[in-house]
């Protein structure tokens, strides 16, 4: 059974209209990313799966259970916000207990739900502290011992690592996902950076203009983008794009452009030849090679070690490429180099609709 | 170098004082001389006076007394009747000026469409001087013509025109209405600013918790303001027991004694009797009141621990 | 915008020059302190202003209003800390205040030396003289009456105005109809009602000050307050807003035909009448006696001088206002009685018979209280003893003895 369901939901703000027709179906246990630039509609989604903001139209569900007419609190839900908004004025100790004791849970019950939480997320040692005195990590933390505290049937993410330094991101990060493994509770999980949706998500609904881009676990966003849009969005450095068409040659069909020819795998679908085409290659994707074997030829334009891999600009006719090449790369800036594809990880994409073609 | 010629002008003499360490005390010193002239002297002069009979109608009478006001306020029944009339009026005033101002700041917090030109309209008492303030409630509360007499009848709540202001039952109360009426934009004001400040997603959070609204207000609004709050209270207490104007102009004081407060009390004293020693001691005493209820409330609310909003 | 050290410095210099140019004022320029408020003596006040400049070129008056209930305040803080105005109004009540805070400057000599002092019998000196000096000249004179309402009297059918206490009370009675919303007396009970407080006692054979000294008969003064009191309490002729009501809203019970009669001067009979008719409506009487005395007060009022500067200049001013035309300007404008006798013969004054009244207080009206003091006893200890007494807070005897405790403290 579907933990949450999301059903033609819209809304719209007097004539502007802001999530157009959206519907998601996230299972028992899963993760859901909410992934895009800020003004997508994500957040928005968001706090109207919360109930903090109203639906101009469809029906969500939570646990089969519509729940588009019912107050946040009877939502059975628990969110963590970007904020944390903890309650300033109240210790560690009563923010995470807040929710139960709103709920009239006994003081007792209270108190050994709380410690459970706070040993879950190793904040024992900080209940009697109030907010302002604790790091944003250690907030972090306490945002999440306020809502796992509920035992609630549907997490609600909204951007929680976006106000911590890199270092802790990282860290806290692999704490959601080792919660989530352990606690087994479904999460809708809003972000705009693409390396948490990739490494939380079960599910990632990448979002764009209030339309959904794509739908998909993260190895297919990544592998098989829907439109240039989500490949561009997905993946650092970005996909390689380069226009050219579609030419037939000896061996099959072959993607041609200046200074590119690659051989494409033969695919189920007609063929219309000479049509204008965008090939994506993801760097990792080029590897280099000696000059009889390069389905790509270009000028090296810019050399960056990054010690693991070594990042290669690449001038190939009039566009530029990256390479992510091994770390030891001895090519020098205005040499020749010589690179080869592999057919099965590259899309191409209609230049005009900009979606993905399937050959 | 400097030549020597031009050393010695006073300008360059202060050009140089001007890049020592000292620079910055000489800038100092005027605001240093303002205050010392315009605030300390008075209330050292004020309390000095409070010790020595002085009546500007009798020019001979005059020399130290020591504590001789203070022993006959002590005696005075008038000064007991203000000061219980002034904890009264004040602490009437604010409960209902803080009720109205919450009330108001809620209100224009929520930016509907409107808000803007209503909290214009809400902050306009305050704009009134008190004195036309008063007159004016005088008129609306007239025995005779008050618009307000007229609605109380109209609604049936009043059978016949009432005179306020000449029933010492209702006096007080008549006068402690129109001050929070005059008041509340005060509170209204400082405490929307108190309320801009709380993160909306604090409220957001509590809605998930299941924190309804009376909740809120009691868990989040409040100890949030309580900042705001108290320095509100602090000022407005101080404004309130020191102004009497409004009642000077409502009452008098009256009927009998019905609303005499200790401003003015001390107001009459002095440009009525023209007695400044005694007057001067009311001050004092009013003064005195004040610096306690001030240090105890900021105890009671704990404001200057610093355990707040980050 | 950077100023640098250098700007900022001569800057200060220049401001502080500057400083020293301004400030200075024409040499024949006074200033006058009033608290004329209305639109009738604002008007009447600039048309001798004017008239005053036109017959003394050279000599400028600045007047400068003050409210009346912040007069004293005002004057006296000017007293205390210097800014004195050059010329000031001096009305009778606050004349042993003003001289006891050495606030006015003796003008006995000029005023001897003054063409125009045989036109003021000796009274209109008294009022404003402490120890034999002269500190101001009469100006105007307040002359208490009676306002009635001749169609209620004839309604109710009485011949005319109460000419003693008892017919005052038997009056009262017929006139109050409280279905009707009217009510016989409009009695004064907030700021300012003391001075009739005051009348009672003296009517009930009460004085207040004798030869400086504390001097009220208890007995007699109990009896007036039981008397002044009952008509509120237990007569009930008088409005319920009483204990509150002041100059403002007597004139508006007159006025609205709430109330049948009010005491008040003859400043008032403007604006009564321009609300109704004279004659048919409503009619001026003198103050009824009391039992043991017939009390109406005449306060002459007049305008001092308050410092020596311009002293020449100021006394052209003041000396002015005891000329016939300036008291007569007075009089049409506001209803301000002259204090010249001079003045009381025009036929302005004899030729119209709502003055009558008025001309036969004159025969026995007596002056306000003239002690240092007077002012602040009277409306900070009489004023709210009364009112106790009205609102029930306390007895006449208790509300006597507080008068009488309170003078004692203020002429100790």
């Amino acid at each position: 059974m579907a933990t949450l369901s999301i059903k033609d939901v819209r809304k719209s703000y007097g004539s502007v209209q802001v999530l157009h027709g959206v519907d998601i179906e996230l299972e028992d246990g899963g993760f859901l990313v909410l992934l895009g630039p800020s003004g997508c509609g994500k957040s928005t989604l968001l706090n109207m799966i919360a109930g903090l903001d109203d639906t101009s139209g469809g029906d969500i569900l939570i646990g089969g259970r519509s729940v588009v007419d019912l107050a946040p609190k009877d939502r059975n839900i628990a969110m963590v916000f970007q904020s944390y908004a903890l309650y300033p004025t109240m210790s560690v100790e009563r923010n995470i207990g807040f929710g139960l004791e709103m709920r009239g849970v006994d003081a007792d019950q209270r108190k050994r739900a709380v410690d459970d939480a706070a040993r879950l997320l190793q904040i024992s040692h900080l209940l009697d502290r109030r907010p302002a005195n604790l790091s944003g990590g250690q907030r972090q933390r306490v945002a999440m011992g306020r809502a796992i505290v509920r035992d609630p049937e549907l997490f609600l993410f909204d951007e929680p690592l976006s106000n911590l330094d890199a270092k802790l991101r990282v860290e806290m990060r692999t704490e959601i996902k080792r919660l989530h493994e352990r606690l087994g509770t479904s999460i809708v999980y809003v972000t705009h950076d693409q390396i948490e949706a990739m490494t939380l998500g079960t599910k990632v609904a990448v979002m764009k203009g209030g339309h959904i881009q794509q739908l998909a676990d993260p190895r297919t966003i990544y592998e098989r983008p829907a439109n240039i849009f989500v490949a561009s969005f997905i993946g650092s450095p970005a996909m390689n794009f380069l226009p050219g068409r579609l030419a037939s040659s000896p061996s099959g069909v072959r993607f041609a452009a200046n200074g590119v020819s690659v051989a494409m795998p033969a695919g189920k679908r007609q063929v219309d030849f000479d049509r204008p085409v965008i090939l994506g290659v993801r760097p990792e994707e080029l590897k280099a090679v000696a000059r009889d074997e390069a389905s790509v030829t270009g000028v090296i334009d810019v050399v960056e070690p990054t010690g693991p891999e070594t990042m290669v600009t690449v001038q190939v006719g009039e566009q530029s490429i990256i390479a992510r090449l091994p770390p030891r790369f001895a090519g020098r800036r205005k040499e020749p180099i010589f690179l080869a594809v592999d057919p099965a990880s590259v899309n191409l994409f209609d230049p005009d609709s900009e979606q993905r073609i399937d050959i | 170098m400097t030549s020597s010629s031009s050393r010695y002008l006073p300008l360059r003499a202060l050009g140089e004082l001007s890049e020592t360490r000292y620079w910055m005390y000489l800038l100092l010193l005027p605001s240093l001389v303002m205050i010392l002239l315009v605030i300390a002297y008075p209330t050292l002069y004020g309390m000095a006076i409070s010790f020595r009979d002085m009546r500007l109608t009798r020019p001979g009478l005059d020399g130290w007394v020591g504590f001789k006001h203070y022993a006959g306020m002590w005696s005075d029944p008038v000064f007991w009747i203000a000061l219980k009339n002034t904890v009264v009026w004040v602490t009437a005033a604010i409960v209902l000026e803080l009720a109205l101002g919450l009330l108001a700041a809620t209100a224009l917090n929520r930016d509907l469409p409107g808000t803007k030109i209503f909290a214009v309209l809400i902050l306009l008492p305050y704009f009134l001087p008190n004195v036309v303030a008063g007159h004016m409630w005088a008129l609306l509360l007239d025995p005779r013509l008050g618009v307000i007499n007229d609605l109380l009848v109209r609604v049936g709540v009043l059978e016949t025109y009432k005179a306020w202001f000449a029933d010492p039952n209702t006096a007080l109360a008549a006068t402690v209405l129109v001050e929070a009426w005059h008041g509340f934009p005060f509170f209204a004001l400082l405490l929307l600013a108190g309320l801009k400040s709380i993160p909306e997603d604090l409220y957001r959070a509590a809605a998930v918790d299941g924190a309804g609204v009376s909740a809120q207000l009691r868990l989040i609004t409040l100890p949030m303001l309580k900042t705001v709050i108290a320095a509100a209270v602090i000022l407005r207490v101080i404004g309130l027991v020191n102004s009497p104007d409004l009642l000077l102009i409502l009452t008098g004081g009256g009927p009998g004694d019905a609303t005499q407060v200790l401003s003015l009390y001390a107001f009459q004293t002095a440009y009525k009797e023209f007695n400044f020693g005694y007057a001067s001691a009311l001050s004092v005493v009013m003064f005195v009141i004040l610096m306690i209820f001030a240090a105890a409330y900021i105890r009671l609310s704990r404001i200057t621990k610093g355990e707040g909003d980050d | 915008m950077q100023l640098n050290k250098r700007q900022f410095l001569m800057g200060s210099a220049a401001l502080a020059m500057a400083g020293r140019v301004g400030g200075a004022r024409a040499a024949n320029a006074i200033s006058y302190w009033h608290h004329f408020t209305s639109q009738s003596e604002m008007t009447s006040l600039m048309k001798i202003i004017g008239s005053f400049q036109a017959a003394n070129a050279g000599v400028a008056v600045t007047q400068e209003n003050i409210p009346n209930s912040e007069y004293m305040a005002k004057v006296s803080s000017a007293v205390l800390t210097g800014g004195r105005p050059d010329t000031a109004m001096v009305i009778a009540e606050r004349f042993a205040d003003l001289t006891a805070m050495e606030g006015l400057i003796d003008l006995t000599e000029r005023v001897n030396g003054w063409q125009g002092k045989a036109n003021f019998p000796e009274n209109r000196w008294t009022g404003l003289s402490s120890n034999g000096a002269i500190y101001a000249v009469p100006a105007f004179a307040f002359v208490d009456w009676m306002y009635y309402r001749a169609d209620y009297f004839e309604e109710a059918g009485l011949a005319g105005p109460p000419t003693k206490f008892d017919e005052f009370l038997g009056a009262c009675r017929k006139l109050t109809d409280p279905s009707k919303g009217r009510y016989a007396f409009g009695m004064r009970a907030g700021a300012g009602g003391f001075k009739y407080v005051i009348d009672v006692m003296e009517a009930f054979g009460s004085p207040i000050v004798k030869d400086g000294q504390p001097a009220i008969d208890r007995a007699a003064a109990v009896e007036a307050i039981t008397f002044y009191s009952d008509l509120f309490l237990k007569e009930k002729v008088v409005p319920p807003s009483a204990p509150n009501d002041s100059y403002r809203q007597i004139m508006e019970g007159f006025r609205t035909g709430q109330t049948a009669m009010v005491w008040h001067h003859t400043g008032s009979l403007n604006e009564i009448s321009a609300a109704m008719k004279q004659g048919n409506q409503f009619s001026t009487a003198p103050m009824p006696a009391g039992p043991k005395a017939h009390v109406a007060r005449v306060a002459y009022a007049g305008n001092g001088i308050m410092k020596e500067d311009n002293i020449e200049a100021a006394w052209q001013w003041v000396s002015f206002w005891g000329q016939t035309d300036a008291a007569l300007t007075l009089l049409e404008g506001t209803g301000y009685f002259p204090a010249s006798a001079a003045a009381l013969q025009d036929q302005r004054i004899t030729g119209n018979p709502i003055y009558n009244a008025a001309v036969e207080t004159l025969k026995f009206g007596r002056l306000p209280n003239n002690f240092v003091g007077a002012a602040g006893w009277s409306e900070n200890v009489v004023n709210p003893a009364f009112q106790s007494v009205l609102t029930g807070q306390s007895t006449p005897e208790q509300a006597v003895d507080r008068m009488i405790q309170g003078l004692e403290a203020a002429l100790r």
